[in-house]
């Protein structure tokens, strides 16, 4: 077991990443966010929670995504679309954690399996829809500071509706 | 009148002696994880095996039987003997262990072909589960074939014969007991693609499944572990979610410790390093259930490197608790003449000897020649269980 230590002599234990090597494919992920959920929030000490988002990161990359992507480029159809349903699903609620196996997917939608282009493509849809929000996010976040600028005299009103035009564009 | 129950904030202790055992444990856990233990080499040695390993045993096994017959025609079945006289008590490890008697089944004889057509039969249907990947209940196994068995008895002796003549534990053979024990507090595990969550799974907890080699430990912020005879202080402290007050996992088997219940336990203490400490009833039967999930029983000797859990605490209910809390003379309950002689048989064994404290104990009781249930502690109100007497003794340390 990993183990984290609080400040107050107490301590949270996590399965040792290693173990999860010999898990199915889909469970690392699920216990990633199986314990980001509901078991983060338990933890009292900040610097406790830091430590444990870090090790859940390192699980991510050393085990959960070696193991998909090992499935992905893998011949066996019947192991590919029980990844990608449990993918399909993550990358709905939380896609920057399966973002790194964005390439893989991309490369299934050319194979000629129906069930499996089906998902590969709502996946890239939701990667797609997920990197929109973030970009329009970025963007409001710019056009707030503009409006400031041109409510303060110090952006023309020809600036200002360019701006404008383009976040405006960008929502839609 | 109207009359109101009251129930008022109980008040949290500094549960600081069994806090300082647990920081004792998990250092020593930590350097002692990768240590294996050595048993004494005049014991047998088991094996826990997985599904391949055990399966290539059985073939082995059947291997030596045909040549046998080729050779002499008269095969026999070695395996260690599971009587008393072979069972060794190691000081160092504190574990009953079986001796290396070893005793010879013959198939050609009169007086042991119905034992051994009776072995045969079970062996095959073990072969049968590891090869489908399947596990079934003693009871099953009877009723694989009851004429040839013709009581249970003989079945459940078999399996475990099958267990020690493939010097393996019985987990491994996945012949399992029913589910009996039930485990509660902050611990979450896996048990094949679920994740369980032991807090949040309502008053009853999780039951301990008996096939524990689909189960994996998750997550635990737990710094001890609560062993409790009776489901009904189970309940007291299930209802008082005592675990969110002070940070454990509760557990109980109902009654006398099955197989499933001893090896969850042997498991979650030693993977998360976490000290353990048993509640049970202040008669020579309590004192037993704790012994035989501290040392294991003469029974399965054969298996105890892998079922028990040695240096638990014996936390209560103590004979001398029964005066310091001043236990009341109605909720205590005279000794009789089989409690008399099962205390003096505990007190006659070499582990009770060699823990003063214990042996002390159990004196006292055959003195008073009184017992006390758990239950006997709610004199003083339903809470006193879990605001007063377990708080206070993991507090002082006042443990066995």
């Amino acid at each position: 077991m990993k183990i984290f230590y609080k400040k107050d002599g107490g301590i949270v234990q996590l399965i040792d990443k290693e173990k999860m090597k010999e898990w199915p494919i889909e469970l690392p992920l699920i216990f990633i966010e199986y314990v980001r959920n509901n078991q983060l929030k338990s933890y009292d000490d900040p610097k406790i929670k830091k430590e444990i988002e870090k090790y859940l990161d390192e699980v991510l990359t050393d085990v959960a995504i070696p193991g998909l992507i090992e499935v992905l480029d893998g011949e066996n159809f019947e192991e590919i679309n029980k990844a990608l349903v449990r993918i399909d699903e993550l990358a709905k609620k939380t896609p920057d954690m399966v973002k790194p196996i964005k390439p893989f997917v991309e490369k299934l939608i050319n194979k000629n399996i129906k069930e499996v282009n089906s998902l590969s493509n709502s996946i890239i849809a939701s990667f797609n829809k997920a990197e929109r929000k973030k970009e329009l996010a970025e963007k409001r976040k710019v056009m707030q500071e503009k409006e400031k600028s041109f409510l303060a005299g110090n952006l023309s009103g020809e600036e200002y509706a360019k701006a404008r035009k383009e976040y405006l564009v960008l929502k839609e | 009148m109207i009359i109101v129950a009251i129930k008022t904030e109980s008040k949290k202790w500094d549960i600081k002696e069994a806090k300082k055992l647990f920081q004792e444990y998990l250092e020593k856990g930590i350097k002692e994880e990768k240590k294996e233990t050595k048993l004494p080499e005049n014991t047998v040695k088991i094996d826990d095996l997985n599904r391949k390993q055990t399966l290539g045993r059985i073939y082995k096994l059947t291997d030596s039987i045909i040549e046998m017959i080729y050779k002499n025609g008269r095969p026999s079945i070695k395996l260690p003997s599971r009587t008393s006289g072979n069972i060794i008590w190691d000081e160092e490890n504190d574990l009953l262990l079986l001796g290396q008697q070893i005793m010879e089944k013959q198939f050609h004889s009169l007086g042991s072909v119905a034992d051994i057509t009776r072995l045969m039969k079970v062996l095959e249907k073990v072969n049968e589960l590891l090869l489908k990947d399947m596990h079934a209940t003693k009871r099953e196994i009877f009723y694989s074939a009851v004429q040839l068995f013709g009581d249970q008895k003989n079945s459940d002796k078999c399996i475990e014969d099958v267990a020690t003549m493939l010097y393996t534990t019985r987990n491994s053979t996945h012949i399992v007991a029913s589910a009996k024990g039930s485990c509660i507090g902050r611990l979450r595990i896996r048990d094949r693609n679920d994740i369980i969550d032991l807090e949040g799974l309502g008053s009853g907890g999780w039951t301990i499944t008996p096939m524990l080699d689909n189960v994996e430990i998750l997550e635990s912020d737990a710094e001890f572990i609560l062993v409790l005879e009776k489901d009904a202080a189970m309940i007291r402290l299930s209802e008082a979610r005592f675990w969110r007050k002070y940070p454990c996992i509760i557990l109980t088997a109902k009654g006398a410790a099955d197989i499933a219940t001893r090896m969850f336990l042997r498991r979650i203490s030693k993977e998360l390093k976490l000290p353990v400490f048993t509640l049970v009833d202040s008669d020579p039967y309590g004192h037993y259930i704790h012994s035989v999930y501290l040392r294991g029983s003469k029974r399965l000797s054969y298996e105890s490197p892998f079922l028990a859990t040695p240096d638990i605490k014996l936390l209560g209910v103590l004979t001398r608790d029964l005066e310091k809390y001043k236990i009341p003379n109605d909720c205590r309950i005279p000794m009789n003449q089989t409690d008399i002689k099962r205390t003096k048989e505990m007190l006659s064994e070499d582990f009770v000897k060699k823990n003063k404290a214990w042996e002390t104990d159990l004196k006292l009781a055959l003195n008073l020649k009184m017992k006390a249930e758990i239950q006997a502690l709610s004199t003083f109100g339903f809470e006193f269980l879990t605001d007063q007497y377990i708080p206070e003794k993991l507090s002082t340390g006042d443990w066995i």
